[in-house]
């Protein structure tokens, strides 16, 4: 990439060169959040302060987390989002996880049975995705759409629509413990990060997921058992739902009804990380620059005082705008 | 590949492929019988009416918007949005003191705008329909926020309003109620367009193969717009049937026809050999749902309960029809 950017002009001008269009495009996604950044940073008074940077970037951590999933799925399914796949039971499947961690807790069992509980949870209703996708070849907007009622009307039932309250040490450490100045939740974020990172980009499973999700015949022909990368990445959204479900009940110190309204932040942070690639492909990187410029977005807006009520609509213009240049970038 | 053993195939595979054609029929007589047996009230012509004309229709128009919209390739996940912003414009205009004929023209060019919006994103900027009505889904949350102080409801019980809401949720004609009446229109236009009409052959083209759509010169374009628009406006129906009904508008309520309308389509879907949705299929779906919520609520399961039934009940017809299709081929 690098090298061909340095062509000399051809007939047409480097000006109009696709090459040129392309490193625009990406460096102005990376522009537009820098600009963003120091907008927020000349104008709101606190934004560059320590304490509010840690916190942004602990608010990020269970968007992080839930979009790092999707991301995930959309590696292993293809982006085209309406053949290709999509979860979109993440967010209530967190939300059942969550309900199913407090109730265990609630009901006197200990984070050893509770947390795996939890995961275990999510990624049963990873599998029935996965079943869905994979094995009876339902739709995945439809066979997840299928599985987000299931996993929120459970999540309903048990909990009953209130609020669940869980108190213990493991959730003081989470909520309140720092290390080396940086809290846990933040903590959770970088190492979930990095271990993704070497999982999907850098490690054989990854590879063979996004050929899998690339074009799914030429992988089979390669000899990748598609099915079962699916069905994996199904499951690891599942998993990662169950993890975000402990992060969730400790920043709130209970399990709130409501958790999957984060479905449409989730789809804009994964969808939005396309762009910080180089060929406008998810990747993890992308991923959490998108969730952490969601944050900020949302942080800034706080400061200045502007009314959250314009928050999610800034979010659908994003979106909107993001995908659009994508797609100019990709036919030139 | 000959002729010959294509048939022969076929034959062979005719009584699985039957059988997922019939699934959803088959599913929807089962849980009608079930419940005539399980809750005793559930066939009485009084719980049947009132099931039609405050359950089925609402979300039967919808339902049918998105058909023409999924019968083109394309998704419409904005349909909450044209019902709220539909019915949020009705009940602003009738309380700023407008004549009712007014108000609804108004909330039906509001559903219209939702429409063009949708149009505009996906002939004009060619976003896919999922993430351009996904961001107008996003949108509409906002616009609905700013002008509600973040979401506060607009109720007009008092009885000078009753006028207008009266008009339209509570007249007949020929002992027919006017919803009933309005559903019926609906059905009709939606069947003639979609399976009687040019514009039906150009939408079903559009659904199995865009590109060769486009290269046989049909308005692509034009085509998308008026599918597009069509369902706006249908939810924008909804809208304000919904609003007349309950004599208010509360934000984000359209929300929860969205899943539902999806679920009725894909499912109507299972009845047709190709997977195509149809209006008649449409409609068994909205059937099956409704039917499915009202037993569930007359055998006693509470709202929550009802909602997993749902899923998993929409999880087992569409594993069945996918399912046991695909094996045949």
């Amino acid at each position: 990439m690098t090298a061909v950017e340095h062509v000399p002009a051809t007939k047409s001008g480097w000006f109009n060169s696709k090459v040129f269009a392309k490193l625009a495009i990406r460096l102005g996604a990376f522009a537009a959040f820098a600009g963003i950044m120091i907008y927020f940073a000349l104008t709101a008074r606190g934004f560059t302060s320590t304490y509010n940077m840690i916190n942004v970037v602990e608010q990020s951590a269970i968007l992080g987390f839930l979009a790092f999933a999707m991301t995930v799925v959309f590696i292993g399914t293809g982006t085209d989002v309406q053949k290709g796949g999509i979860d979109l039971s993440i967010a209530a499947n967190a939300g059942l996880c969550a309900a199913v961690y407090a109730v265990m807790m609630r009901e006197g069992y200990g984070n050893f049975v509770a947390i795996p509980a939890a995961i275990g949870t999510g990624m049963v209703i990873g599998f029935f995705n996965g079943l869905a996708v994979v094995t009876l070849k339902i739709m995945p907007l439809l066979g997840t759409l299928a599985v987000m009622n299931i996993a929120a009307g459970l999540e309903l039932t048990l909990t009953e629509n209130t609020v669940v309250p869980v108190q213990s040490d493991l959730m003081n450490v989470l909520a309140f413990g720092r290390f080396l100045g940086i809290s846990t939740l933040a903590w959770c974020l970088i190492i979930g990060s990095v271990l993704l990172v070497w999982a999907v980009h850098y490690s054989k499973i990854g590879l063979r997921l996004y050929a899998v999700g690339g074009h799914i015949e030429a992988a089979r022909a390669a000899g990748i058992n598609t099915g079962r990368y699916v069905y994996g990445a199904y499951i690891f959204s599942g998993f990662m739902a169950g993890v975000a479900s402990i992060l969730i009940v400790s920043r709130l110190s209970s399990s709130t009804p409501g958790t999957g309204l984060m479905l449409l932040p989730i789809l804009a942070a994964a969808l939005l990380g396309t762009v910080f690639s180089r060929r406008f492909i998810p990747t993890i990187g992308g991923t959490l620059l998108a969730a952490l410029f969601i944050g900020f977005l949302a942080n800034g807006f706080q400061l200045l005082g502007i009314s959250s009520y314009w928050v999610s609509g800034v979010q659908g213009a994003l979106i909107l705008l993001v995908v659009t240049v994508t797609s100019f970038a990709k036919k030139h | 590949m000959t002729n010959q053993t294509d048939t022969a195939v076929r034959e062979s595979r005719f009584s699985l492929e039957a059988a997922s054609n019939y699934a959803v029929i088959l599913a929807f007589v089962a849980v009608v019988i079930f419940f005539t047996f399980a809750a005793p009230g559930f066939m009485t012509g009084e719980n049947i009416f009132n099931l039609i004309s405050n359950k089925v229709v609402l979300l039967a128009i919808v339902a049918l918007g998105m058909t023409i919209v999924i019968g083109a390739g394309g998704i419409d996940l904005s349909v909450g949005v044209s019902i709220d912003l539909s019915s949020m414009i009705f009940i602003m205009m009738i309380a700023a003191g407008y004549m009712g004929a007014f108000a609804v023209m108004g909330g039906l060019g509001a559903a219209f705008c939702v429409g063009l919006l949708n149009a505009f994103l996906i002939n004009k900027l060619k976003i896919n329909p999922f993430l351009a009505t996904l961001g107008v889904l996003f949108i509409g949350k906002s616009i609905q926020q700013l002008s509600t102080q973040g979401g506060v409801p607009i109720y007009l019980t008092r009885a000078e309003y009753a006028a207008p809401f009266d008009a339209i949720a509570r007249t007949s004609l020929l002992g027919i109620p006017t919803p009933i009446i309005v559903l019926i229109v609906c059905i009709i236009g939606v069947y003639l367009a979609l399976h009687r009409s040019v514009f039906g052959r150009y939408v079903a083209a559009l659904g199995a193969q865009a590109d060769v759509a486009r290269y046989s010169g049909i308005r692509v374009p034009f085509n998308m717009s008026v599918v597009f628009i069509s369902c706006a406006v249908l939810s924008g129906v909804t809208g304000i049937l919904l609003s007349s009904t309950v004599r208010s508008y509360v934000p984000l309520a359209g929300d929860a026809f969205l899943l539902d309308a999806i679920g009725a389509t894909f499912i109507g879907t299972a009845i047709s050999a190709e997977r195509r949705p149809s209006v008649l299929g449409t409609l068994i779906g909205v059937a099956l749902l409704a039917v499915m919520r009202n037993g569930l609520l007359l055998i006693g399961w509470n709202f929550f309960w009802q909602q997993v039934g749902i899923g998993v009940l929409v999880f087992l017809v569409l594993g069945l029809s996918f399912g046991l299709r695909k094996r045949a081929e």
